[in-house]
């Protein structure tokens, strides 16, 4: 009965954990997925995402006159809902810049596009440096989820379970607009045949454009969530590509429900190692990884990719 | 793909192309006699930020020289190149420092790794270099160099001030967070002998991975342990990844948290809540002390336009080793290594000139600096957003000294140290 | 690559006496142009490197991500055995290139049946491995500090005692490693072997058809880029005076990827070689002028991937090929 009662937290705690590691897959599996890219700027846009936040929520309005008092005097959770939406858009925009970029790339080797998004990611980075300055920052969030509550002797952070509960809410949207939606399944057919959804008449160009800026924007959606608990430096990213990338692989490319699963085994694998073995917690997922792709070529529910050839 | 008619063309012109993009890179050998000095503090990497604040108390102390005509009537010239927090790319930025730029001395480090390898490199040609805010100790002590010299305090140092106390005053039962490298091995050591020494129990260590983002499962495991201190020696961006998330869960006053030093520039513009419990610094720009308040002066007069609007311990750190070797050379009225070597082994500062409460000194023996040690905790009355640390008490340097250091650390011979002149 | 080679091929080639002439005098120019013999040493000790991976990366088509995991072990090994068994520099390389082929050995056992992005992804998960275990294992490895005061010691050649003290004797000393590397990869590819890598890297599917072992050839490319990286990093220990976990890092695996792409592995032998020394002359130029290097250092793989994909070595090729037709006519190079 100890023992479980010992468990417990780290099991919810893993859970919640793994749902956050969902979140930072979810526009990367997006990206490989639909268009076979591996986008290393990924995690520059995780951090783009929220710096832009903070700046939504925190701005400096002082050339901004009267809008800028109007602005100032919204409560925070106004603030923070606006950046909410506004900085993934903007971060969209930047991912279809990228993209337009990477149209050069198309039909040639996948490492190509993968240099030019590890280029990305250098001069991301480095712009933010020079915008943001390179000292750790915080973004304010909400009362109503900041702080923390008890539960069985032990206290759990209020925002953490938010940003799971925002993760699961994330996962949903997203399944949501591929499986119910006509954009979502002409995605999902692109992803599967290209020729034949341009024979049926769909614009290629204009659909990766869309995937590619809906996946940026979930990277800053990501990183507008997650910020808070990891800290605020330009380069948080570095730390968001791996574990993305091995959930995605875990998973099996290409499937959804692979990468959520796989996200929350990570969590969980991760919160287990931590409490138990703490000195193996970062190891633990790479050798997850191993695990899994030594027994399942492709990964949990991957199915078969141009990737792989 | 035809690759044997065209290669032959295609290495003459990239070998043209390499020698065209350097020759532009060459012209700047200065007219007269300065005095160069390289500065090699990082510009990226986790340490961007503390490297930066490093830089600019170093370029505060030549501006001072320089403006008096600068050190034996030679102006003082400074290289920048970033070492990116990685210690090969250290060696190699000595190396190019050393035979390209021709330095006449090396300035700099934040990250332990960084500095071991630069000082290599620089006790190989004999060049004296200033290792100026990393503090890890084996910096003093396995890996000290004739022509090294350490001026922040240690982990070590950091310990012996904190921890005794700590068992009388809050309790027996311990935890121990260790980053999982030498640094904080090496912390925690000397946390867990002076603990136990004062008859304290360590419950348990939990091991911390370099590059750890979520501190949740130890923070859980740390409820259920319920110990009455947290001794942490966790650094970096660990660090700052670990203390907003114990903020978020308001466990900062839950228990006594000890934590090595926590430098100003990781700190500075955050909330006060993210500092918790006690922790270490060398310095703080709100003593009482003369001299203070010209310094501070001094700084936003030099530097306006910075986030940072008063100086921190990191720039009081390079500012210090700067002023120092400068007044060291001007001693030995040469700039000679051996010589400016022997000034600084027994360089002594009064306390009323370097601004903190004991007198100062190089101990010859490690050549690192011994110098007041002062525990600090968040100031959470104050109205004034840069007053962000209560200084809770100080320790002279006799009793926070480093003992296993003048053991361990074995000094190169002067014979072994090849005589370098600038 | 198409093979006019068909007859036979020359043990040396004009482009490799360019190569011999013109970086084996670097010590006689590099200084007046403003570069440095340590710098030499590293573009030797990167060449080298790149030129094995690029048998993996260019000539196999199989991307390592991880590839920094056997440079280092070959660096550890050297300094452990230089420290520990023999003070003998040929015994520590030795000692290097078997390591790094050991280790890439045993992690090709996993990889040789995976490919594409499944295949780039092990390497990668077992590089940050060997990355871990090199910081937490610091009893040998002296964890994050490295493996420190690993003097140059004295290498003996034909009867002769050299001192590798100084930065110019260590660059002739790794410069004559370079040209034997460079014969042997070059005979390499150009053997029924190479032939086999690369028709793996047009289709691993038909290679199998055509009765390739597969299997087999993935793994000893993989062990044999293993040993050279090895051997790279003996002499880049032997250059640092130390070995450090960094060079294992992620960051560091992608920078041997990086040059070897920028040079134009995929079309030319010598790709590896240009990139090497365009990647480090660019840095060492960048990062004495600007403290925002990365952002021009990103703008220039963007650029290189946005306009010439096939590196620095296919841009010449295109630019030779035009040259050669004196009325170039209107369609465009295309990069094979």
């Amino acid at each position: 009965m100890d023992i479980i009662l010992n468990l417990l937290p780290h099991l919810v705690n893993g859970l919640a954990l793994g749902l956050l590691f969902a979140l930072i897959a979810l526009g990367f599996m997006l990206i490989v997925g639909v268009m076979e890219l591996i986008n290393l700027a990924h995690g520059s846009l995780f951090a783009l995402g929220a710096y832009f936040a903070m700046s939504i929520i925190d701005p400096n309005l002082t050339y901004f006159g009267t809008f800028g008092e109007w602005y100032s005097g919204l409560s925070l959770t106004l603030r923070y809902v606006v950046a909410l939406a506004l900085a993934p858009a903007l971060v969209a925009v930047v991912g279809m810049g990228l993209e337009i970029c990477m149209r050069r790339t198309y039909g040639k080797k996948a490492e190509y596009g993968l240099l030019l998004t590890y280029g990305a990611a250098l001069v991301i980075e480095e712009t933010i440096r020079i915008v943001w300055g390179s000292a750790e920052q915080v973004m304010p969030i909400p009362d109503a989820v900041s702080g923390a509550f008890m539960a069985g002797g032990m206290i759990y952070s209020n925002y953490r379970f938010f940003a799971a509960g925002f993760g699961l809410l994330m996962i949903f949207v997203v399944w949501l607009f591929l499986e119910k939606t006509p954009y979502g399944a002409t995605i999902k057919a692109g992803a599967h045949d290209s020729e034949m959804v341009r024979a049926l008449g769909v614009n290629l160009t204009r659909l990766r454009l869309l995937v590619f800026g809906l996946g940026a924007s979930l990277s800053a959606v990501a990183g507008i969530i997650l910020t808070p608990i990891w800290g605020l430096r330009p380069h948080v990213g570095v730390d968001v590509v791996i574990p993305a990338f091995l959930i995605i692989v875990v998973g099996g490319i290409g499937s959804f429900w692979g990468a959520v699963i796989a996200g929350v085994m990570v969590g969980l694998v991760v919160a287990f190692s931590g409490a138990y073995v703490s000195e193996w917690s970062m190891m633990s997922m790479y050798l997850l990884l191993i695990a899994v792709i030594t027994f399942r070529t492709r990964g949990l529910f991957g199915k078969k990719s141009s990737l792989e050839l | 793909m035809k690759m044997r008619n065209t290669t032959t063309r295609l290495m003459t012109g990239a070998a043209a192309c390499a020698v065209a993009s350097v020759i532009a890179a060459s012209g700047a050998v200065a007219a007269g006699n300065p005095l160069l000095i390289g500065l090699t503090s990082d510009a990226s990497g986790q340490y961007a930020n503390s490297g930066a604040s490093d830089r600019r108390g170093m370029m505060m102390a030549i501006e001072e020289f320089n403006s008096k005509g600068g050190v034996l009537g030679r102006q003082i010239k400074t290289i920048h190149i970033d070492t990116e927090t990685t210690p090969a790319t250290g060696s190699r930025v000595a190396e190019r420092m050393i035979t390209r730029d021709k330095v006449g001395f090396m300035i700099g480090a934040v990250s332990s790794g960084v500095a071991n390898a630069i000082s290599q490199v620089a006790q190989k040609y004999g060049v004296v270099y200033l290792n100026t805010n990393s503090s890890s100790p084996t910096e003093s002590g396995k890996n000290c160099h004739r022509v090294k010299f350490v001026w922040d305090g240690n982990g070590k140092n950091f310990a012996q001030a904190a921890v005794k106390n700590a068992v009388s005053k809050y309790g027996k039962k311990w935890v121990l967070m260790t980053n999982d490298y030498v640094w904080g091995h090496n912390t925690s050591k000397a946390t867990r002998s002076l603990a136990e020494g004062a008859g304290a129990k360590i419950a348990e260590e939990i091991m911390i991975p370099q590059g750890t983002r979520d501190f949740s499962s130890s923070l859980l495991k740390i409820q259920q342990l319920n110990p009455k201190v947290v001794a942490a020696a966790v650094g970096g961006d660990d660090q700052k990844a670990m203390r907003t998330q114990i903020s978020q869960l308001d466990m900062g006053t839950k228990y006594a948290w000890i934590n090595n030093q926590q430098d100003w520039p990781d700190v500075y513009g955050l909330p006060t809540k993210n500092l918790f419990g006690v922790f270490g610094t060398t310095w703080y720009y709100k003593f009482d002390l003369p001299g203070v308040k010209e310094f501070n002066a001094k700084y936003q007069k030099m530097y306006p336009h910075t986030k940072m609007k008063v100086p921190g311990n990191v720039f009081y750190n390079g500012y210090w080793a700067t002023r120092s070797l400068m007044e060291a050379i001007e001693k030995a009225g040469t700039t000679e290594n051996h010589a400016v070597i022997k000034q600084l082994e027994q360089l002594r500062i009064p306390a009323a000139v370097r601004m903190q409460h004991d007198d100062a000194f190089m101990n010859p023996k490690t050549h690192q600096m011994q110098q007041t040690v002062y525990l600090a905790r968040a100031n959470l009355s104050s109205k004034d957003k840069n007053d962000m640390f209560e200084i809770v008490a100080h320790a002279s340097p006799a009793t926070v000294k480093d003992g296993s250091a003048d053991t361990t650390c074995k000094l190169e011979s002067f014979a072994d140290t090849p005589k370098y002149t600038p | 690559m198409k093979s006019s080679f068909a007859v036979s091929t020359p043990v040396i080639t004009k482009p490799m006496l360019v190569l011999f002439a013109v970086l084996g005098t670097f010590p006689l120019w590099g200084t007046s142009v403003g570069l440095y013999n340590y710098l030499g040493v590293e573009i030797v000790v990167w060449i080298i490197y790149a030129l094995g991976f690029n048998m993996l990366l260019g000539y196999t088509g199989l991307p390592s991500f991880g590839h920094g995991a056997y440079f280092g072990v070959g660096a550890y090994a050297y300094s452990l055995s230089y420290l520990n068994v023999f003070e003998s520099v040929w015994a520590g390389i030795l000692f290097g290139s078997i390591a790094g082929g050991v280790a890439a050995g045993l992690v090709a056992c996993f990889l040789s049946h995976r490919r594409g992005i499944y295949f780039a992804l092990m390497t990668i998960a077992f590089g940050q491995v060997f990355w871990f275990v090199s910081i937490k294992w610091h009893t040998l490895t002296g964890g994050e500090d490295g493996l420190l005061n690993v003097y140059r010691g004295t290498v003996s050649v034909v009867g002769a005692d050299i001192s590798l003290k100084s930065n110019e004797t260590l660059f002739y000393f790794a410069f004559a490693i370079l040209v034997a590397v460079t014969l042997l990869l070059w005979r390499i590819v150009h053997s029924p072997y190479g032939k086999a890598l690369q028709a793996i890297r047009m289709s691993e599917m038909r290679a199998g058809f055509v009765g390739y072992n597969v299997w087999l050839m993935k793994w000893s490319v993989f062990t044999l880029s293993g040993i050279v990286a090895g051997l790279a990093g003996s002499i880049f220990a032997i250059a640092q005076e130390s070995a450090y976990p960094d060079v294992m890092s992620l960051h560091a695996s992608g920078f041997i990827v990086m040059m070897t792409l920028i040079g134009g592995g995929f079309v030319s032998f010598w790709g590896p070689v240009i990139g090497a020394i365009v990647f480090f002359v660019a840095r060492d130029f960048l990062g004495s002028l600007t403290e925002t290097w990365l952002l021009w250092y990103g703008l220039m793989f963007m650029g290189v991937m946005l306009f010439k994909p096939e590196g620095i070595a296919g841009a010449w090729q295109d630019f030779m090929k035009r040259r050669a037709t004196p009325k170039p006519s209107k369609e465009p190079v295309a990069g094979e």
